[in-house]
């Protein structure tokens, strides 16, 4: 029975194992706190804050655990529903977070942390808004996911193009004028990279930023509620330049490489994307010219809080502390250098670094009139996005949309039709 | 067996092993492609299409993997996990097996059927109120938290329950029926030697279901020390990008294992096969 | 062991027989019920709890989880996402199936067939290793198999006269990858399954059947197939249920990291966590839960009534 003797040996050195693995697991104390994240590119950035508490908190042991964003908030969510055992700073979305909120999972803010966010020196009221509830302030700003433009400055010249595209029409222009085709017209170097399959709702926020430069917006507030508002003149606009862009002009292919790393391989000559890209091609495409414009009106702004939940007073002192010792300029700094995310915190001079990399400027020096939007605090978002997204991808790959404004906009009603279905089964449905 | 009828089988059986080479090169081929991502520099990396070899093989990935993860840590845990509840399911779908092959009572049918629609329902559905079962016994970051999901396993019972039906006869039971033999000594003398095969098949797949599961130890797992393999390597991942040459050098040093434990538990089994060549 | 197996001739005698069968029962209860209680804590209660939820409204969060009937199931037959997704799950299931099936067998007749051979091992680690590999960077590796520019399946397809495909992105040939990687990863499975029963079969009756003459494919085809109905109804089963459960595989072949975005084939189980994690619809996705068990029961039932088969005499 050499097979069992097998087995037999192997649980031996098993159970000698699990016994160490069990063992060596040290229960959590009053001065533990611990990081959830979910952006485990940040982890460097908690431990420089952890590393700088020790200092004033010679006791307190600070566990950073950031994982994969969707990853993160599964275990958020059940780890708030089931109760939590220790103090945990919890790095959300503002949107997020509501829905903890309004269930009453997660606590308000002490009032000295507060007063920190509520100082008009520190946060911008934008800021200040996404962080409270009703009034009450629940998290601390942190960071926030913004967009701008990124355009290959080679392909410009190449192009005979010597600036940024300015209005939505220039892109169009600009995008016929980058694209690269080999000899029977198809394109190899898309002249603008446009989201158009792939998975979830990322269509649909990319579609929102589009529409967004065209003065429209996916939901707009309907006395207490949401309603559909882009089956109208600014839907039919940017719907239009993603037909036009894929069957009409044909300067992107659903086929082609898309995204950051089409860019770092010059396989597009623009696209429109958050800040981490620049960290991400110095590491990946060091030689890439490459230079970042704003939006012709404004941008998403996607910002990220911390909130605190459980464990005892003393730790859940510490790790408010922690939120706040997160925003000291010399670490939101070292973020923007390092990570790439765009700290909240106003009156930092970041100009160390906008100077090292020239590409940060625009997403920190905006203009008084930059337009911001960012996702509404409700329930059923993500689902208006995906189910949304599933249209626009059927729509972007009909080439028999080209030129007929009537066939898009039935698209349109259709799907704003579906979207308020949604928004009146989750009871927030304005007329 | 005369001359030419041996080289003719020999030539047959060259043909069907260059036949194999080939399909197991093919079913290789992203594997080599992983590994070599491994070598790759962020750069290369990039290159599109990618290139099979790497133009400048690097160690970089691997003495990063190394050095800024408890990749030893995660794969010990791993081994733990895997082999604790590799043994579990060995015994409760032996048992289990066996008596929804060989007993036919509409009760045993009953249960049968429950054991084999559970494994319908996708883990990930059921996952919420078990995580609050767990978490209620204060088993979340342990081992035993993680096994508590892996102690039986549907498919196990299922392959014993086929193998039974397969390769026990009946006359051999009621045989030693009637020579006055009790039911456990009958399952422990007759019917395990004869299941050695099926019953290493099982320690394999039981043993890599626990390696390779993601959607549990995540949820359970909140503490990068206690963390098995699969969720260590979920943390190459950013919110938006996947640091690929990284992850591939992960994966890659993660399948010396892997292959490892696959070899030592075929071999073992092969032998007990060899060893149970009573069966003629 | 010896006397176990000296045959005896059947002695019926009622009252005996009686007594013995019940003692049988008792057998089977006592050893079957440790694992029947784990089961029914570990599976079957969380099962239960969570089909239960089918009939009400639940976000995962709030204490309020108002009772609605059949309204989520009434719904669902109207949502174009999940019918959309029935049809893509099931297609995955069978095409996985249909794949598995002959060809893990052959493979493992083969590989047994040549169990002597030096590279025996090589052979079955060869098979086996991408069942328990990393999907994602695997799945990197397959993108670029599928690349509808540069991918070598195009390549090849072109060589051949053909015209390249858009793989990852026609709403028919997004399916067929996920089936190709779906199949690859459970080949191993199959043929590990498949080796061990036809190292279980009985030699003699082989040693049989080349004195009358049969070759090899003879006796695959007439002597293997029918022998092995009850690892193929094992292997039919299995790959069924887990095509019906695939996820992982349509998630990341859609997914853009690397820049290389795909169609979303949408299936059940993405659909299921979408609704329960991202919509807060756990009983909407409880709703589909049931209606998976229901149809894979059913599939199950059929299979199994297919290839019945008695214990081997």
């Amino acid at each position: 029975m050499g097979k069992l003797n097998f087995i037999g040996r192997m649980s031996t050195i098993v159970c000698l194992s699990a016994g160490i693995t069990v063992g060596g697991h040290v229960a959590a104390n009053a001065e533990d706190i611990v990081i959830w994240g979910g952006f485990p590119e940040l982890q460097g950035y908690y431990e420089r804050v952890a590393e700088s508490m020790k200092s004033t908190h010679p006791d307190l042991n600070v566990i950073v655990e950031p994982i994969g964003l969707r990853d993160h908030e599964k275990r958020v969510a059940l780890a708030l529903s089931s109760g939590l055992d220790e103090t945990t700073v919890f790095e959300l979305i503002g949107s997020t977070a509501n829905r903890y909120i309004v269930n009453d999972l997660l606590p308000s803010a002490p009032a000295n942390v507060a007063g920190f966010v509520n100082n008009a020196a520190n946060f911008e009221p934008f800021f200040q808004e996404v962080a409270a509830v009703d009034g009450k302030v629940y998290g601390v700003p942190i960071f926030r996911g913004q967009g701008a433009l990124f355009y290959n400055t080679d392909m410009f010249a190449a192009a005979g193009l010597d600036g940024p595209p300015k209005t939505m029409a220039e892109y169009t222009e600009y995008a016929k004028k980058l694209t690269q085709r080999d000899a029977s017209g198809n394109p190899t170097v898309s002249g603008w990279s446009l989201r158009l399959s792939g998975g979830g709702g990322g269509i649909a926020e990319k579609f929102w930023i589009n529409l967004h430069q065209f003065g429209g917006s996916l939901l707009e507030k309907a006395g207490d509620g949401y309603k559909a508002s882009y089956a109208n003149d600014a839907g039919l606009a940017a719907l239009r330049q993603y037909v036009e862009a894929v069957s009409g002009d044909k300067t992107v292919t659903v086929e082609m490489p898309a995204d950051a790393a089409a860019f770092q391989r010059e396989q597009t000559a623009m696209f429109i994307r958050e800040s981490w890209v620049i960290g991400d091609t110095a590491k990946k495409a060091p030689n890439l010219n490459y230079k970042t414009a704003l939006l012709p009106r404004g941008s998403i702004a996607l910002p990220v809080n911390l909130y605190v939940a459980g464990g005892s007073e003393k730790a859940q002192k510490a790790a408010w502390e922690f939120a706040i010792e997160a925003n000291k300029p010399e670490h939101l700094i070292w973020m923007l250098d390092n990570v790439g995310w765009l700290p909240n915190r106003s009156g930092v001079d970041y100009s160390s670094v906008t100077t090292a990399k020239p590409q940060f400027s625009a997403f920190v020096d905006l203009p008084d009139d930059y337009a911001f939007f960012t996702l509404p605090s409700i329930e059923p978002i993500n689902e208006i996005l995906t189910r949304f997204a599933a249209k626009l991808t059927e729509a972007y790959a009909d080439s028999s949309l080209v030129g007929n404004d009537a066939a898009m906009m039935a698209v349109l009603e259709e799907s704003a039709a579906e979207t308020n279905k949604i928004l009146d089964r989750a009871g927030i449905l304005g007329k | 067996m005369t001359v030419s009828s041996n080289t003719r089988s020999r030539r047959k059986n060259l043909l069907l092993d260059m036949m194999l080479f080939v399909i197991c090169v093919l079913l290789l081929l992203p594997l080599l492609l992983l590994i070599a991502n491994g070598f790759k520099t962020p750069q290369e990396i990039l290159v599109w299409p990618p290139t099979i070899l790497p133009k400048d093989p690097t160690l970089e990935n691997f003495q990063r993997v190394f050095s800024e993860t408890p990749l030893f840590r995660w794969i010990f845990n791993s081994l733990s996990f895997a082999l604790l509840s590799m043994i579990a399911i060995v015994i409760t779908s032996t048992l289990a097996g066996y008596v929804v092959a060989k007993f036919q009572f509409w009760t045993i049918n009953v249960i049968f059927t429950l054991f084999l629609a559970t494994a319908i329902i996708p883990f990930e559905v059921y996952m919420i109120p078990l995580y609050f079962q767990v978490k209620a016994l204060g088993a979340l970051n342990s081992i035993g938290g993680l096994l508590i999901g892996y102690l039986v396993m549907s498919f196990g019972i299922f392959l014993i329950r086929q193998n039974v039906i397969a390769t026990v006869p009946d006359e051999l039971i009621e045989a030693a029926r009637i020579d006055g033999a009790g039911e456990f000594w009958i399952f422990w003398h007759i019917v395990v030697p004869l299941l050695k095969g099926p019953i290493a098949a099982l320690s394999v797949l039981a043993f890599f279901q626990a390696w390779t599961t993601f959607a549990w130890p995540i949820v359970v797992l909140t503490r990068k020390t206690a963390f098995t393999i699969e969720v260590g390597l979920a943390n190459f991942q950013s919110a938006y990008t996947v640091d690929l040459a990284l992850l591939s050098a992960a994966s890659a040093a993660v399948m010396v294992p892997s292959v490892l434990v696959f070899v030592l538990l075929r071999r073992s089994f092969v032998e007990g096969i060899a060893a149970s060549g009573m069966k003629e | 062991m010896s006397s176990a197996l000296v045959a005896a001739p059947n002695s019926n005698l009622e009252g005996k027989d009686k007594v013995s069968r019940k003692k049988r029962f008792w057998f089977a209860i006592i050893a079957i019920l440790p694992t029947f209680a784990i089961f029914g804590w570990v599976r079957m209660f969380p099962i239960a709890e969570t089909l239960r939820l089918s009939l009400f409204e639940w976000n995962l969060l709030s204490r309020n989880k108002p009772f609605v009937g059949l309204e989520n199931f009434r719904e669902l037959f109207q949502d174009d996402q999940f019918l959309d997704a029935i049809i893509n799950t099931a297609a995955i299931a069978f095409g996985a199936m249909a794949v598995t099936i002959p060809v893990s067998m052959v493979l493992a007749a083969v590989i047994y067939h040549r169990t002597r051979s030096r590279f025996a091992g090589f052979y079955e680690t060869a098979v086996f290793i991408p069942h328990v590999v990393s999907l994602v960077p695997a799945a990197m590796a397959w993108k670029w198999v599928f690349d509808a520019k540069l991918g070598p399946l195009n390549r090849l397809i072109v060589a051949f006269g053909g015209e390249a495909q858009p793989w990852l992105f026609d709403p028919v040939l997004s399916v067929i990858c996920i089936i190709l990687l779906v199949s690859w990863q459970t080949l191993g499975y199959g043929v590990l399954i498949y080796l061990v029963g036809f190292r279980n079969l009985p030699k003699s009756v082989y040693e049989a059947a080349r004195l009358d003459g049969a070759n090899g494919v003879q006796s695959f085809f007439f002597m293997s197939v029918p022998l092995l109905k009850p690892i193929t109804l094992y292997v039919s089963v299995v790959t069924l249920i887990s095509g019906f459960n695939v996820y992982a595989q349509a998630f990341i072949l859609a997914s853009d990291t690397q820049g290389a975005p795909g169609r979303l084939v949408r299936v059940l189980v993405l659909d299921m966590l979408e609704n329960s994690f991202q919509n807060f619809r756990v009983g909407y996705a409880a709703a589909e839960a049931v209606i998976l068990l229901v149809i894979v029961l059913v599939l199950t039932g059929v299979q199994f009534g297919l290839l019945r088969q008695r214990g081997r005499k």
